[in-house]
C-alpha cells in the first residue's frame, strides 16, 4: 500500500497501488481499477479451462449449475447479493462446468474463482476478454 | 424538553450520518451515544461519539426497542434518527416520546399527515398546490387502465407503501399495463408489504427540486431549494444548490408552497418538500421527505447554516432561525461502492487506501477510514463531497478538482463516472432532467497505460515484497514507464 510517482510522456502522475491476496488495486487522479493475476491461458493453450470470478464481494444466494453440465453463453451459473442488490453472473462462453468453487450461503471475496468451465470444443481457442475480474459477461443487477 | 445541560443525543444510524451528527454535537457541547450492529464493531462513526452502545439482534438499526433500551441504559435523553432506517417511523418517534425520550423530528402526527404519500397530496391539495393528476390508488389494472386514459399516457405507476423506486414502473402504453403492473404489485408488496399501487401522468422531461423546510410546530420557513434531477434507479447521484433550471418566479412559487405545507401540517424539525417541475415551468408537489436528507449539506453550504445544529435547538424548545440569504453555488457527488459500467453493482470490501482532500471549499462526509470496510449488508454510500463556489461553474470545478485528489482502494466506485458526468457538456449547460443519467451512454473511461504497468509490476512482484516506493521522478526506478506504455492495454 502505497504511493509512487511515475513519469509517462513527461508528465508526472501520482499513483497508488495496493496489493490483496487475489490482486492489486491501482489508483490514478480521478478512478482506480481492481486487476486480478495475469492470465496464464494462452500459455496454457486453447482449451484450458476459463474461470469465472466474484466481481464483487458478496453472498452466493444461487448455484445454478453442478459439474459436468453443459452451458451456453449467457446461461445462468449463479447469483451473488450485495448491499439488497443481486447480481448474475452468467457463462462467458459455451462449455462444460469443471468445477464450482463456492456453496450457497457462501460469502466469496472480489476476484476469488467460482466456477471453472471447459470450453465446448468447437469454441476452443476462441478469443475472450482479458479483464482482471473475469466472468462479468452480460449480468445486471437483478 | 430536555435542557441545555442536560441533554444526551443517542444516534440511532450508522456510516456518513451519523458521523456527521455526532460532529455537530461534538460542536455545540452535547454528550453522544453511537450504537452499532455485530457486524460494525469496527465501524468509522464510533469514533466521533462520546459512547457506544452494541445493538445485538439480528435487525440491528432498525430495532427500534433494542435502540430504546440502549438510549435508556447509556442515559442518553434525546434521539437523532438520521436517515433512512427509522427515520420516518411514527411508531418509532411514538415509542421515544413514551419512553421518555426526546425524538430529533418531526411529530408522529406530523410523519402520518406528510409521510404517508396520498394524504400529503391531498393536504398539498388543501393549500392549493399543484399535483400531478392521477395518484388513484388502483387494485387491479384495469382501473389503472382507466386512471391512464383519464390523465393520458404514459403513467407511472408507484407504490402506495414506499419510495426508492421500488414498485415504480414507466408504463408508455396499454398493452405493456398488465405485466408491469403485476411486476410493480411484488415487488411493492415485497419491499412494503404492501402491494397497492398508485397511478400517476409521467412528465417528462422533468427536473426534481425539493425545499428544504424547518419547523417549529408552528411556525415553518424555507431555506432554499435543491436540484436533484441526476439520479439512477431513483437513487440520487449529484445534488446542487440554487437549481441551474428554474427561475425567480418558479423558485418562490416553491419556497412558499413548501412553507405553507409544513405550516398546515405544524410541521416540526427539517423535512424537505420534493417537486417535479415540468418542461414549461410547471411545478408539481411530489412528496415530502420527513427527516433530514443525505442532500441536505448542499444547503448548508450555500446558507452557513447548520440544519442538524437547528434540530437540536428546534428539539430543546428553541427559535426557528431566520432563514439566511443564499451565497453562491454548492453542489455534492455520492461517492457509492459500486461500478457504474456493470449496472451499478455494489461492491463491498475492505478499504485499503483512503485519502480525502482538504480545501477550504470542500466538505467531506464520509462513513468509512482506511482500514475499514463497505459492508455488503447496509447501502453503497461511501461519502460525500460537497464544494462551494461563488458561481456553479467555479463550484463545479473544484468539485473535479475534489474528486481527482480522492484516493480510493479497495472496492469499485464511481469516481470516474462522477468526474464524467460534471464535465459532460449536459452537466456544464445544467441541462440535468431525471431521466438524463440512465438516457445517456457513459462510456468506461480509459485505464491510463502506466496504472496498467504499474499493476502488472505489482503483480509480478513476489507476494509480501510491497510495491516499493520508486520517489520522485526516477528515470532508472523500476516504475519509471517506458514510452511504449500508451500501447498497453488492460
Amino acid at each position: 500500500m502505497t504511493f509512487v510517482h511515475v513519469e509517462h510522456e513527461g508528465r508526472r502522475l501520482r499513483l497508488s497501488v495496493a496489493r490483496t491476496a487475489r490482486g492489486v488495486w491501482v489508483g490514478w487522479p480521478g478512478g482506480s481499477r481492481f486487476f486480478g493475476p495475469e492470465r496464464a491461458e494462452s500459455a496454457a493453450g486453447p482449451g484450458a479451462p476459463a474461470e469465472v470470478r466474484a466481481p464483487m464481494t458478496g453472498r452466493v444466494v444461487k448455484v445454478a449449475v453442478a459439474p459436468g453440465q453443459a452451458v451456453t453463453t449467457d446461461d445462468l451459473l449463479l447469483i451473488l447479493q450485495a448491499m439488497k442488490m443481486e447480481y448474475r453472473l452468467t457463462a462467458p462462453r459455451d462449455g462444460v462446468i469443471e468445477r464450482v468453487f463456492c456453496a450457497e450461503g457462501e460469502m466469496v471475496d472480489l476476484g476469488a474463482t467460482l466456477v471453472a468451465l471447459t470450453p465446448a470444443p468447437a469454441e476452443a481457442g476462441a478469443p475472450r476478454g482479458t479483464a482482471a475480474a473475469g466472468g462479468e459477461g452480460g449480468g445486471g443487477a437483478a | 424538553m430536555a435542557g441545555v445541560e442536560t441533554m444526551k443525543v443517542l444516534v440511532a444510524n450508522r456510516g456518513e450520518i451519523a458521523a456527521r451528527v455526532f460532529k455537530t454535537l461534538r460542536e455545540i457541547g452535547v454528550p453522544s451515544v453511537a450504537v452499532h450492529s455485530t457486524v460494525d464493531r469496527e465501524a468509522a462513526h464510533l469514533d466521533l461519539a462520546d459512547e457506544v452502545a452494541l445493538l445485538e439482534g439480528a435487525d440491528g438499526y432498525l430495532d427500534g426497542a433494542a435502540l430504546i433500551a440502549a438510549a435508556r441504559a447509556k442515559g442518553a435523553t434525546a434521539v437523532h434518527p438520521g436517515y433512512g432506517f427509522l427515520s420516518q417511523s411514527a411508531e418509532f418517534a411514538l415509542a421515544c416520546e413514551a419512553a421518555g425520550l426526546v425524538f430529533i423530528g418531526p411529530t408522529a402526527e406530523a410523519m402520518r399527515l406528510l409521510g404517508d404519500k396520498r394524504v400529503s397530496r391531498r393536504t398539498a391539495e388543501e393549500c392549493g398546490i399543484p399535483v400531478i393528476p392521477g395518484a388513484s390508488v388502483c387494485e387491479t389494472s384495469d382501473d389503472a387502465a382507466r386512471a391512464a386514459d383519464r390523465v393520458g399516457w404514459p403513467v407511472l405507476l408507484k407504490a402506495v407503501g414506499g419510495g426508492g423506486g421500488k414498485g415504480m414502473r414507466l408504463v408508455e402504453r396499454e398493452a405493456d399495463l398488465d405485466e408491469a403492473f403485476a411486476a410493480a404489485q411484488r415487488e411493492a408488496g415485497a419491499a412494503f408489504s404492501d402491494p397497492r399501487l398508485l397511478v400517476e401522468k409521467y412528465i417528462a422531461p422533468a427536473r426534481h427540486v425539493e425545499v428544504q423546510i424547518l419547523g417549529d410546530g408552528c411556525s415553518a420557513v424555507a431555506l432554499g431549494e435543491r436540484e436533484c434531477s441526476l439520479q439512477r434507479r431513483y437513487q440520487k447521484v449529484i445534488e446542487e444548490g440554487p437549481s441551474p433550471g428554474i427561475g425567480a418566479t418558479t423558485r418562490a412559487a416553491l419556497l412558499d408552497d413548501a412553507a405553507r405545507l409544513a405550516k398546515r401540517a405544524g410541521y416540526r424539525s427539517a423535512g424537505t418538500v420534493e417537486f417535479l417541475v415540468g418542461p414549461d415551468g410547471a411545478h408539481y408537489f411530489l412528496e415530502v421527505n420527513t427527516r433530514l436528507q443525505v442532500e441536505h449539506p448542499v444547503t448548508e453550504m450555500i446558507t452557513g447554516l447548520d440544519i442538524v445544529a437547528a434540530q437540536v435547538a428546534i428539539a430543546r424548545g428553541g427559535a426557528l432561525p431566520a432563514p439566511p440569504a443564499p451565497r453562491g453555488h454548492a453542489i455534492e457527488a455520492r461517492l457509492n461502492a459500486e461500478d457504474p459500467h456493470r449496472g451499478f453493482m455494489p461492491s463491498a470490501g475492505p478499504v485499503l487506501m483512503l485519502e480525502w482532500p482538504a480545501r477550504p471549499w470542500l466538505r467531506i462526509d464520509a462513513g468509512v477510514r482506511e482500514g475499514g470496510e463497505v459492508r455488503p449488508e447496509y447501502d453503497s454510500l461511501i461519502a460525500k463531497i460537497i464544494t462551494w463556489g461563488s458561481d456553479r461553474e467555479q463550484a463545479r470545478r473544484r468539485l473535479v478538482e475534489g474528486l481527482r485528489a480522492t484516493t480510493l482502494l479497495g472496492v469499485a466506485t464511481n469516481q470516474a463516472f462522477l468526474i464524467q458526468v460534471l464535465e459532460s457538456d449536459m452537466f456544464r449547460r445544467g441541462e440535468t432532467y431525471t431521466a438524463t443519467l440512465e438516457k445517456t451512454a457513459w462510456p468506461e473511461p480509459e485505464v491510463p497505460a502506466a496504472a496498467v504497468v504499474a499493476a502488472r509490476r505489482a503483480l509480478a512482484a513476489p507476494a509480501g515484497a510491497g510495491t516499493g516506493d520508486a520517489g520522485p521522478a526516477d528515470r532508472h526506478s523500476p516504475w519509471a514507464i517506458p514510452d511504449n506504455a500508451g500501447r498497453l492495454r488492460p
